[in-house]
């Protein structure tokens, strides 16, 4: 998969470790020599537009997409080495939503807490806490088929957190899930973090991003453009500190947002 | 008219469009366009021969068997929607049309007049001329209206089926069961032939006869059009009216109906209700990855009907199989159960069971399960599932040759099974073909994935299993063979044993396998290359 030249380190103080990732889909580069570090218990916000390599980076860092070139150690784990030890480590909601279409919503999570090693009786109990934390108990013998969208994110999202891992990649999490949900998600995704828990957080909500991210990266054309905290960020683009991250992100991917006015509509 | 005019020619952008953008359609419609004109050709001269021929030895059945095949005809395309299964019925959803201000009538009509020129329905054109020819002589163009009346009626009614199906879809598990009803329908229709060429069909004829004496299918509305085609031909101007008329209502009448369901359907009034959900606490009760995962493959299973559909028909190729030997002279002998056990067995190989997990393969590839168990786990449900094969088989032997045989047949069975899996492990993670969309048949074919290729290395992996079964279902056997049926005690065992240490080691390099190519195996399931 790599190239020796880049091999990262596992560090003490960082979750994620990622040097020289890259992917290729035939001639199409979609990730393109990504680097960057993560700390234990960040928040870390991954934004860009679409196609930009956000999933894609996700579904390297998490054993599902294999790089082209470049590495990545997961909290000691490494991608190019032994991927059950990673996997044991992390947690992952991907932008498709992998579900079981025709298991019920409590039979999925039951399933995937045992399939992450779980006693039964401790994956009943994570189950139901689950289902009753992300309000699903109602809904929780009708098949995923069944669901809403918003109602599958919930579900994926129980499933990524029921092992308790120690990283978390979040693709678009809150994307289709109701205001009260979402609030109750985002609480939850706090104080997963003051637990010391690592969050990759990919969304197009970037006021919610600017909320609960401790730092973001910026890809664009599947490169990093940008990485700090946000006021590290204003400084390094002069930027004035009043600048909100949407500001920021503009000017970072270089969209124009001005249009004609369609004058027809009255 | 515009608007009229403007629907037919979406609908054929749209089809145009799926077909240009496959290699696989275009090739199907090449192969398929000579094929339809053969077959409308052959249609059209079996057509003009049944009725010189039933006029010269029975006028009198003219009209009773006219009748049949009529009825026959509009059957067919009438369940049509249900055998292709309702998702091919998304030709009769409107549903995207319905936020422009087109009047429904419209739209329904507009539907109606591009079935009418679908290639299948174009080809019937022939047939129906040579009926005429044969029927009404000098008379041509009459017989040939009452005809084409008929056909009109044909296409209406399975649009009014069609746009039915697709109102009850919405609910999804008023959908599942018509979809199963459609496949098990489907399955029935294709054993037909064999059984009335075998000891059941002199009593399929006799029925037959018996209807058309008592002209039964005169109450049919695809029949009425025939018949006013045949008086047209008669020179019967008043039958000709009367038969047309009432064929002109049934027309009339299914268009009615299908303007009426899609427009009560797509106002919201055609509520089927919600799916309900379980009140019961779920349970896994099986232990360890593997047994959640036979537990999760076998609930999958039985709540998709195409998979359940997929599932219980392969029950019927080995019964087939079985009833077909036992139709020969001699019927069937141990040695025949004995082949027959050794193929049942090799259904496994091909079951494509990674790729069933469709878009859930990426969360089956995220957990932390060592890969030898997650196929074991496979495996199993897939033995479990194709439990049915074993027990069917183990009942016909247990009839057939007495209890002695049984397990030794049930043994073979297992024993194939359990190889045909191993076999189909590799295949599976070297050979990995990509799963259709849920919802669609499972053996669906999707561009570039079915080929001869495919073909060639599940006809290789087959071959190479049934070279590995041979030593353990000889052994197996061998008591019988010897005639010296207690020695079953001890070779059964050994046999199974014996097949069960070659699955875990080919398993165990299979599994080696796939963690060497899971990311690839799941960007090829997945599409993505």
């Amino acid at each position: 998969m790599s190239d020796s030249a880049a091999r990262p380190t596992p560090d003490d103080g960082y979750a994620i470790v990622v040097e020289g990732l890259t992917r290729r889909f035939r001639r199409q580069t979609a990730v393109d020599h990504v680097t960057f570090r993560v700390a234990r218990g960040r928040f870390f916000g991954f934004l860009g537009p679409n196609g930009a390599g956000k999933s894609t980076t996700i579904r390297m860092l998490t054993g599902l997409l294999r790089p082209s070139a470049g590495d990545a150690v997961i909290e000691g784990a490494r991608l190019s080495g032994d991927l059950l030890a990673l996997k044991r480590r992390i947690g992952v909601l991907t932008e498709d939503l992998a579900l079981y279409e025709r298991l019920t919503g409590e039979e999925h999570l039951l399933f995937a807490a045992r399939m992450h090693g779980l006693a039964p009786a401790e994956a009943r109990r994570r189950t139901l806490e689950l289902l009753e934390f992300l309000t699903l108990a109602d809904e929780r013998g009708k098949l995923v088929v069944d669901y809403s969208q918003g109602m599958r994110k919930k579900l994926a999202l129980a499933c990524a957190l029921v092992h308790g891992p120690a990283v978390l990649f979040l693709d678009e999490p809150l994307n289709g899930i109701d205001p009260v949900s979402g609030r109750v998600v985002m609480d939850l995704l706090r104080r997963l973090t003051a637990r010391g828990v690592t969050l990759f957080f990919t969304s197009h909500v970037l006021d919610v991003v600017e909320r609960l991210c401790d730092e973001v990266a910026v890809i664009d054309h599947g490169r990093i453009v940008a990485q700090g905290t946000l006021d590290e960020i204003r400084a390094q683009r002069e930027l004035g500190g009043g600048a909100s991250l949407e500001d920021v992100y503009l000017k970072l991917v270089a969209a124009d947002v001005t249009r004609e006015d369609l004058s027809w509509i009255s | 008219m515009d608007l009229l005019i403007a629907l037919v020619g979406l609908r054929f952008r749209l089809e145009a469009r799926a077909i240009a953008g496959s290699r696989g359609r275009k090739l199907g419609l090449v192969v398929a366009l000579p094929a339809l004109a053969l077959f409308s050709a052959l249609s059209a001269l079996a057509a003009f021969a049944l009725v010189r021929l039933v006029s010269r030895a029975d006028p009198g059945l003219l009209l009773p068997v006219l009748s049949a095949v009529a009825t026959l005809v509009g059957l067919s395309f009438v369940l049509s929607p249900l055998f292709a299964g309702i998702a091919a019925t998304e030709t009769h959803d409107l549903s995207r049309l319905m936020p422009y201000p087109v009047p429904l009538a419209t739209l329904v009509a507009s539907s109606l007049v591009a079935n009418l020129l679908q290639p299948t329905v174009l080809a019937q054109l022939p047939p129906l001329l040579a009926l005429a020819l044969a029927l009404g002589g000098p008379r041509l163009p009459l017989a040939f209206v009452g005809l084409g009346l008929g056909l009109l009626l044909v296409i209406a009614a399975g649009q009014t089926v069609g746009i039915a199906l697709h109102a009850l879809s919405r609910n999804r598990r008023v959908h599942d069961r018509v979809l199963f009803a459609g496949i098990g329908l489907g399955v029935l229709l294709s054993l037909a032939p064999v059984l009335v060429l075998s000891r059941g069909g002199s009593a399929a004829r006799r029925l037959l006869m018996t209807l058309l004496e008592r002209d039964v299918f005169v109450l049919s509305p695809f029949a009425w059009s025939a018949r006013a085609a045949v008086h047209a031909g008669r020179g019967d101007v008043l039958g000709f009216l009367g038969w047309s008329a009432a064929a002109a209502v049934a027309l009339l009448s299914a268009v009615g109906l299908s303007t009426a369901i899609a427009g009560r359907l797509y106002r919201g009034e055609l509520d089927t209700g919600e799916a309900g959900g379980r009140s019961a606490r779920a349970r896994i009760r099986l232990p360890g990855a593997i047994g959640a995962l036979v537990e999760k493959d076998l609930r999958v299973s039985w709540r998709d009907p195409r998979l359940k559909a997929v599932t219980l028909s392969g029950v019927v190729g080995p019964l087939l199989l079985l009833f077909l030997l036992g139709q020969g002279s001699s019927g069937v002998g141990p040695l025949q159960l004995l082949l027959v056990a050794s193929i049942a067995g090799l259904g496994s190989v091909g079951s494509n069971a990674l790729a069933l997990e469709r878009q859930g393969l990426g969360l089956l590839f995220g957990f932390p399960v060592d890969r030898l168990v997650l196929l074991v786990g496979k495996n199993a449900a897939l033995v479990v599932m194709r439990a049915p094969v074993l027990l069917s088989l183990s009942l016909a032997a247990l009839v057939i040759a007495g209890p002695v045989v049984a397990p030794a047949v049930a043994t073979v069975v297992l024993l194939a099974q359990v190889l045909a899996s191993a076999a189909d492990n590799y295949v599976q993670v070297l050979f990995p073909i990509p799963m259709p969309a849920a919802g669609r048949d499972p053996n669906a074919p999707i561009a570039g994935t079915r080929g001869l290729a495919a073909a060639a290395v599940s006809l290789i992996a087959m071959t190479a299993t049934l070279a590995v079964i041979a030593p353990f279902a000889f052994l197996a056997w061998l008591p019988q063979l010897l005639g010296e049926t207690w020695l079953f005690v001890l070779t059964l065992p050994l046999a199974l044993a014996g097949a069960c240490a070659v699955y875990f080691m080919a398993t165990s390099g299979a599994a080696r396998l796939l963690v060497r190519r899971e990311p690839e195996l799941l960007s090829r399931l997945r599409g993505d290359e």
